[in-house]
């Protein structure tokens, strides 16, 4: 097509017809311009709403219009000074990073394992924990209220509990990262064992500093999964507010008694919940595109 | 200093200890004879409002204060009442010591066995104390289950008076016509069971359960599929077809009439300022017939948790009995705008003027009390205000009422035996015609009742078939009569005092049939 146009061009008793191709590459532009913007309108209206919802004191409750009469801090003072919200804050932050770095572990020892060692039943392994992932893991809630229960691993001890959960299966999580192994030529660890490496040593010598993107998406994604857990979360905690993380604590306040007092600083909860989660997407933004394209070179 | 606490308060835990070793206490409320003193860690659950864990705790420090010797430590968290149940059912054992909830969790409750009855001597403070519909709500099949905290789970309306006069409040279409001339919302939860049965109600229609002494449903006596239902629909739909009408209640956004609680009182004096005014639900009219809306009303209660230990289960059922008294449900009334079950602190003054509780006063002249109503009530009433809002003729109105219809008789469907089976109900155990008590078959065509029962003269009850109506028995006269029908004899009449076994003796063709009334011994 590209050539046509060139063609096109080359021959000036055929401008016209030229400016006529410009013209309708210049509409459809257009046009999808403007549904790009009307859909990053759609997209970005909420968070805009949350951020402006945050900083309105005139009213605590919902409102028809969206600018705020009276804009303050009051919403964010009254959430770190007249709830527990800083202690549910500390505690996903907690589990968040435990979970990050325990998951990284698991899932970088596993994966490894799967692209580098030759075993008995290893087809099998890998298909297995394939299926038992498509299993929603609610199927297993009342088991692992039960369990947890009888070893005290609920209420105010919810965040070891919820580590525990997050971190248990997340071995099974491998695809990507054993995807990204695959692409390291295997004759780098030959060369390494060769010279008399044991196979800790080339995992973490020889493989470690060329994994780093893997090894970052890993850490982002096992730091992510408390920030936004509310169902499993809310079982394990069972209404102690000592132990809950943000979105159990915070859905409290959109119950019909607190809803038309504590609407406004929901929102501004909201805004503090997002602000680590971006902050760190910010920083590894770059790793974050290379883990997932990297691993998925070759699958 | 601090180890000097720790020091303290670990003797104080032995001394516990020690007083374990006394003769267990009767688990009985109100019970001061017995020695209660120790330190009980305790938890509860209780409005998830904000304040009220706080207030709780300072009442839980009176209430040391007043009972030299006992410590309590409690552990309180907020928990919406209106669906404590779920949470207490889904674990009982780490569920809380006391915890407070909506009535109509009481049944489910009893059923899981998450509840504790108040001792003797607590029961008659209860009746004493408090007004008679919260009393009734407290019980199942007759026992009193939890302590009445709150009578004021019910409904009412809130009006913006710059724009609707006092007199148009009083009347549905022009409250309508109101809001759609401001540009205002009409807010009212028609979608949801509970406020869908105001219309119905005004119609007079009528929607009970009963249940057996676990807490199960067993029969439901509904007429919301009649003409009297088919007029509430087009009741519904003066509102429901208006651009005005807004089915969430939930908040305030323009809203011009809000039918709500007295849980968003202090919302609506936010919402509405100065404008603000509370009255009872308005009435509408359909083929010139003016039906005045009724509504549920309801209560919230406290509840102890069963204990192993007999002792800390009598001090919590005092500090149950403690927490529910005039004096802290009106700290709760002067902090949250609750309103008191309490008779002597409904009669207080300032209770008295509360606007809110004053309109939620004058509906409760049109209000059911909501007893024990099974699940799939909500499911399906809700559907009625959808229904409501999308027909546009009276054969769609009248599906909505027959699938409604369908959905319950689906719930209640027996088994044959159930079917067969005869069952006595009536004023007996103080369950007011509210609960079928099972009677065995033994030889074939004579029932007895499985238990005996404490009937004082001129009580009244009947012997029914399949827990309906069509086939039951009452006063023996009538019973040999065959020119009554058999869904239509009297109440049999108790005429002297003592303890029986209710038997019911039919005739072959089941047509007319004899009750004895057996001494026990």
């Amino acid at each position: 097509m590209a050539k046509k146009i060139a063609n096109e061009n080359a021959n000036p008793a055929r401008t016209k017809r030229s400016m006529g191709v410009k013209v309708g590459r210049r509409i459809s532009n257009t046009f999808v311009y403007i549904v790009l913007i009307l859909m990053t309108v759609i997209w970005l209206f909420p968070f805009f709403g949350i951020v402006l919802e945050s900083f309105r004191v005139e009213t605590p409750q919902q409102v028809s219009y969206l600018w705020p009469k009276e804009f303050g801090w009051d919403n964010y003072y009254k959430l770190f000074n007249e709830t527990d919200f800083m202690r549910w804050f500390i505690n996903t932050g907690f589990m968040g990073i435990c979970t990050a770095f325990l998951q990284v572990f698991f899932i970088l020892s596993v994966s490894y394992t799967l692209s580098r060692m030759r075993f008995k039943g290893r087809k099998f392994l890998m298909n297995f924990m394939l299926i038992l992932g498509m299993f929603p893991g609610f199927l297993t809630m009342i088991l692992i209220y039960k369990v947890f229960a009888e070893a005290g691993l609920t209420m105010e001890m919810a965040p070891v509990g919820l580590i525990i959960v997050y971190c248990a299966s997340s071995g099974m999580g491998y695809y990507v990262s054993k995807g990204f192994f695959d692409t390291i030529p295997k004759s780098l660890d030959e060369a390494a064992r060769v010279d008399g490496a044991t196979r800790f040593q080339v995992f973490y010598k020889v493989i470690m500093p060329m994994a780093k993107p893997i090894v970052i998406y890993t850490i982002l994604m096992g730091f992510m999964a408390p920030w936004g857990d509310f169902m499993t979360a809310s079982y394990i905690i069972h209404e102690n507010s000592e132990g809950m993380n943000v979105a159990v604590g915070m859905y409290e306040w959109l119950s019909k008694t607190n809803l038309n007092t504590h609407y406004t600083m929901f929102c501004a909860g909201g805004v503090v919940v997002a602000v680590p989660v971006t902050a760190l997407f910010l920083m590894l933004q770059k790793y974050y595109v290379e883990g997932v394209t990297g691993g998925a070179v070759k699958g | 200093m601090k180890k000097f606490l720790c020091a303290t308060l670990a003797l104080i835990m032995c001394l516990g200890l020690f007083a374990g070793c006394a003769p267990a206490a009767d688990n009985n409320g109100g019970n001061t004879g017995a020695d209660l003193s120790g330190t009980y860690d305790i938890t509860m659950w209780v409005s998830e409002k904000e304040g009220v864990a706080d207030q709780f705790q300072s009442q839980i420090d009176a209430f040391e204060a007043a009972n030299p010797g006992i410590t309590i430590n409690a552990k309180i968290e907020g928990v919406t009442e209106a669906d404590a149940a779920s949470k207490v059912i889904a674990d009982v054992a780490t569920a809380p010591d006391l915890y407070c909830f909506a009535q109509d969790q009481l049944a489910r409750l009893v059923q899981a066995a998450a509840l504790a009855k108040p001792g003797k001597a607590a029961q008659d403070v209860i009746i004493a104390n408090n007004d008679s519909g919260s009393v009734t709500a407290v019980k199942v099949a007759g026992e009193i289950y939890a302590y009445p905290m709150t009578s004021d789970n019910g409904y009412y309306m809130y009006y913006d008076k710059s724009i609707i006069t006092e007199e148009d409040a009083k009347d549905l279409a022009k409250l309508v016509a109101a809001c759609e001339k401001s540009g205002k919302k009409f807010r009212f939860a028609l979608e949801n069971a509970w406020y869908t049965a105001a219309f119905f109600f005004a119609t007079g229609c009528e929607h009970t359960w009963t249940t057996d002494a676990n807490g199960d449903f067993t029969s439901v006596n509904d007429t919301f599929n009649s003409d009297k239902g088919m007029i509430a629909m087009k009741g519904m739909q003066i509102l429901a077809k208006s651009t005005a009408y807004d089915s969430d209640a939930d908040k305030f956004t323009d809203a011009g009439v809000i039918v709500t609680g007295t849980w968003n009182a202090e919302a609506a004096k936010t919402h509405f300022g100065n404008n603000l005014a509370a009255t009872k639900l308005p009435s509408f009219t359909v083929d010139g017939k003016t039906y005045q809306l009724g509504s549920y009303s309801g209560y919230k209660m406290m509840g102890v948790k069963p204990q192993t230990d007999a002792k800390r289960g009598a001090v919590l059922q005092l500090l149950a009995q403690f927490l529910t008294n005039e004096e802290n449900q009106l700290a709760r009334f002067n902090s949250f705008g609750w309103g008191p079950s309490n008779v002597k602190a409904q009669a207080n003054e300032a209770v008295k003027a509360n606007e809110s509780l004053a309109a939620l006063a004058a509906q409760n002249a049109f209000a059911v009390p909501q007893g024990q109503i099974a699940g799939v009530f909500w499911d399906n009433a809700k559907l009625l205000g959808a229904v409501a809002k999308a027909a546009t003729s009276d054969a769609e109105l009248q599906k909505g009422l027959d699938d409604y219809t369908k959905a319950l008789d689906a719930f209640t469907s027996l088994t044959p035996a159930q079917r067969a089976a005869f069952t006595v109900i009536g004023g007996i155990k103080d369950t007011g015609w509210g609960t079928d008590f099972e009677m065995k078959e033994d030889p074939k065509g004579t029932w007895t009742s499985v238990e005996a029962f404490d009937l004082t003269a001129g009580t009244e009850f009947k012997v029914r078939q399949g827990m309906g109506w069509k086939v039951a028995f009452g006063d023996n006269t009538a019973n040999a009569d065959t020119s009554i029908p058999l869904s239509d004899k009297p109440n049999y009449k108790v005429e002297a005092a003592g303890k029986y076994y209710i038997q019911l003796v039919v005739a072959e063709d089941g047509q007319t049939a004899v009750i004895n009334l057996v001494a026990a011994n």
